[in-house]
């Protein structure tokens, strides 16, 4: 005999098996996996970025005629690179047999050391990178040209060839990124990953609040 | 969650969850990912509900908006993963019932658009047009004439099997 389908709505849930609810044992499993994943893309990418440009870079800097500079800048940048490596295998010893709240707040522990130890290294990074950055304007004020000539005459007090002012005034600079080193990092990082740190943040509140 | 909260106020209406959720989802894996993010986000928005409606209703609405979302979701990832095959998925739940018709109505209830989906299970539920024109967002006037529609397709769809 056919049924209405409202019939059949209501007879096939008599069975009580047709409606168990599921267990809220997994809520987010999938989630914190998503998102560790989502974050180690992104810093992997980050590496292959920041190789490739010091590659580049180095290129640029011996078509300038300042080959030096470019390998300096080149191998802070590789010590960039290899930091980041370090950092992106000590997250991997992260037991995965844990569970997703245990697992995202070691994973989010060795995050946040990871950029803590990355801002220290960073003071002394951007101020050398930055010297090296001025090594072709040192090396063509040093050239012998007429600009060179015309600053040899202009009495100023001069060490190694350039005004010992126009030292000074880098060294300055050097000192004051070394002391804003930390923060320029930081708002780095903020810039590229803030929004995954800030999920990754709200997902451990929601679950401790969820433990509770 | 707390175990207070989820025992009074969602497992008396995880009857409907678990309808909304078998409507909208193709294997018991995304079933159980759309029962917990139903389930977790009734209690993210708890303290947004305003008394103006009942609890069931709230439930309802943010049931078929979650459904609608995490849906909208998997499409926008199934367009990038297009080898997924969603024939397969279809035929592995399509014995989620032990009741063969409750299985072939589903079935049908999927053939549906997002929307109708929603409408036809709030009908199966007995709700009133005006809480179904209210949980959908739409005027009640329009919602028995949808309904008709719904339904004739879905006896299409079940071919004769229904009166």
């Amino acid at each position: 005999m056919e049924k209405s389908i409202e019939t059949i709505w209501k007879k096939g849930f008599l069975d009580s098996d047709a409606l168990v609810a599921p267990k809220l044992n997994n809520l987010y499993n999938q989630k914190s996996k998503t998102i560790i994943d989502k974050l180690k893309r992104m810093m992997r990418i980050n590496i292959y970025a920041v190789a490739i440009y010091a590659l580049l870079n180095t290129a640029l800097y011996a078509w300038l005629g300042a080959p030096y500079a470019g390998v300096v800048i080149f191998f802070l940048l590789m010590g960039v690179c290899w930091n980041s490596i370090r950092q992106e295998k000590a997250m991997q010893r992260i037991d995965v047999n844990l569970s997703s709240y245990e697992y995202l707040k070691s994973f989010n522990h060795k995050l946040k050391t990871a950029i803590s130890g990355s801002t220290n290294a960073m003071r002394f990074l951007y101020p050398l990178a930055f010297l090296a950055c001025l090594m072709p304007i040192v090396q063509a004020l040093k050239a012998g040209n007429e600009t060179s000539a015309a600053i040899a005459d202009s009495g100023f007090h001069l060490t190694y060839g350039i005004p010992t002012f126009g030292w000074i005034i880098a060294l300055g600079i050097a000192v004051l990124i070394y002391i804003f080193g930390g923060k320029i990092y930081q708002w780095d990082i903020n810039l590229i990953y803030g929004r995954i740190f800030r999920k990754i943040d709200s997902m451990i509140a929601e679950m401790e609040e969820l433990r509770k | 969650m707390s175990s207070d909260f989820y025992t009074a106020s969602i497992l008396p209406y995880a009857a409907i969850i678990i309808k909304i959720c078998r409507a909208y989802t193709n294997s018991q894996e995304d079933f159980e990912d759309y029962y917990q993010e139903v389930c977790l986000q009734i209690w993210r928005s708890k303290d947004n509900f305003n008394e103006q409606s009942q609890w069931s209703t709230w439930v309802y609405r943010l049931s078929l908006n979650v459904c609608l979302t995490l849906l909208k979701k998997k499409k926008n990832t199934h367009q990038y993963f297009a080898s997924d095959a969603l024939p397969d998925e279809v035929m592995e739940d399509s014995h989620a019932f032990a009741d063969e018709s409750l299985n072939q109505l589903y079935d049908a209830i999927k053939q549906l658009s997002e929307v109708d989906r929603g409408v036809i299970l709030l009908y199966l539920e007995e709700k009133s047009y005006q809480e179904i024109a209210d949980i959908i967002g739409t005027n009640p006037n329009n919602i028995g004439v949808r309904i008709k529609r719904i339904k004739e397709r879905l006896k299409k769809a079940l071919d004769g099997k229904v009166n």
